[in-house]
This record gives C-alpha cells, structure tokens and sequence, in this order.
C-alpha cells in the first residue's frame, strides 16, 4: 500500500502545483500525513533532505521498496521449508 | 544533481504518464493524446500546443517560441499511430521544460537520457498499466496493442518486452 500511496503522490505531483510546493515550502509532512503510510515510514520520508521535488520521491522510493523487500523477507516462508527433514523426526526415526 | 538509476527513473516516468492519463480521465483506449496538448491542464497552459509542419527532418520536434510559449511541431502527413507517438514522446520536452518541470527537477533527471526517457513516457503514456491490465488482460499480442491503443508496432513491441519482464 505504501509505495501505492507513493505512486499516487508522483502521479499527482505533474498537475497539482500544491505538492511541490509543499515540498518547496517544508510543508511535506502535511501531504505525508494524507498518505497510506506506516509511522515509520512516515517519519522516515519526513526526515529526507532532496534539493527538488525529483529528488525527495526518487529517495522515497528507495526507502519505501527497502521497506517492502523487508516485510516480504518477514512474510514468505523459507524456499528450503519441506525439503530439510525436521530434526525431531529424524531423531525419533532412530530411537526407533 | 542525485544519481539515479534507470529503473528509478523509469518509475518516476511512469508515474508521471500515469498523472497525465488521470487527469484525462480515460476509461479506455486510445489515450487521447492530442486532446491533452490542444486542451492542457491550466498549469501547463503556455506549455502545450500543436502546430502542423512539413519537415523532412523529423516527424515531430519541441520548441518555445521567442515569447517562452511551448508547441510540438508535428509533421502534417504522418501516419495516425506515428503522428500519436511523436506528439507523446515531445510532451516529455514540454514537461521538463515547463515552469512546472523545472521547479519539480524533471529536468535534471531526464536531460541527460532525453531520448530514452521520451520514447519510455510515450509508450506508457499511450499504453498505461491499468488500462493494459483492462482491455489486453487475456491477450497481449502486439497487434492488438496496436489495434486497441493506436500505437505504432515498434512501440507496441518495446511495451510487450517491458511487460514480460515486470
């Protein structure tokens, strides 16, 4: 959802002069808290230092994608689960 | 001026294309392309126009005029797919350009890979993601990409190859 939230932000910014200068202004936390973001994403975003607009969504997205490869890291099982026989079985097999 | 990859740009790109295509409201194919620079956002008011010329040059260029006015100079008697990429791929020159682009950064990020980043914003542009997704869903053969969004096929071909490797 976050880097949803951040596409929608770069395709509005082209025709809706309030987001840059939002940015220009140091008012982005403003638009930031419009958005479908984490706390720590946000707080991570409001930090950014960009001298334009380019710049701060270009760094956004690489903060908001290392975000997501870390949660995906966090949700998807193992490739190796099912194919290292569990410890507990192969020791019960021997006692057998 | 920040370093970036290609990918990241290409995701900037896209997004921006994605905008243009938004603020037409376009439910569904072709992308109206010559609608949005004779009828352009207000903000880009002094930055779109069309103005019909016979080059033998090029198919279609971008330039301002003395009073800072921007138009894409589009070659009269191109074919309708070619003359649609053309003025698509110049809207690229009209946005970076813009008092808009500039005050953005567009200008640093695409000027240095021009003609790449306008043949990638024209082809999504015309062919955007979430119109592929719903009228080439169960076949994205490059004829009916040509057929449905009125590109040219070497566009519709680039736009197969980049999809098969999203």
């Amino acid at each position: 959802m976050s880097m949803q939230s951040l596409n929608q932000l770069v395709a509005r910014s082209i025709i809706d002069p309030g987001i840059v200068q939002a940015f220009t202004s140091g008012s982005m936390s403003e638009i930031l808290d419009e958005m479908d973001l984490s706390p720590e994403l946000r707080s991570d975003l409001g930090q950014l230092e960009a001298r334009s607009f380019v710049e701060f969504a270009i760094k956004a997205y690489r903060i908001v994608k290392a975000s997501e490869a870390r949660l995906l890291e966090i949700d998807l099982p193992s490739p190796m689960a099912g194919l290292i026989p569990d410890r507990d079985y192969l020791e019960d097999d021997q006692a057998a | 001026m920040m370093t970036c990859t290609k990918n990241e740009r290409q995701w900037f790109l896209q997004n921006i294309a994605q905008g243009l295509v938004d603020y037409l409201s376009v439910m569904r194919p072709p992308v109206p392309i010559e609608d949005l620079l004779r009828n352009p956002p207000a903000l880009y008011d002094s930055d779109f126009g069309v103005v019909e010329m016979n080059s033998e040059l090029w198919d279609a260029t971008f330039a301002r005029l003395p009073d800072q006015s921007g138009h894409v100079f589009v070659h009269s008697n191109l074919d309708p797919e070619t003359r649609r990429f053309a003025l698509a791929r110049e809207t690229l020159s009209a946005l970076i350009t813009s008092k808009h682009g500039q005050k953005m950064g567009l200008f640093e990020l695409v000027e240095p890979h021009l003609r790449e980043s306008a043949e990638f914003f024209a082809r999504i542009l015309l062919a955007p993601p979430r119109l592929l997704c719903r009228f080439c869903a169960d076949d994205r053969s490059v004829m009916k990409m040509v057929a449905d969004f009125k590109i040219p096929i070497h566009a519709a071909s680039k736009r197969c190859e980049e999809l098969s490797m999203a």
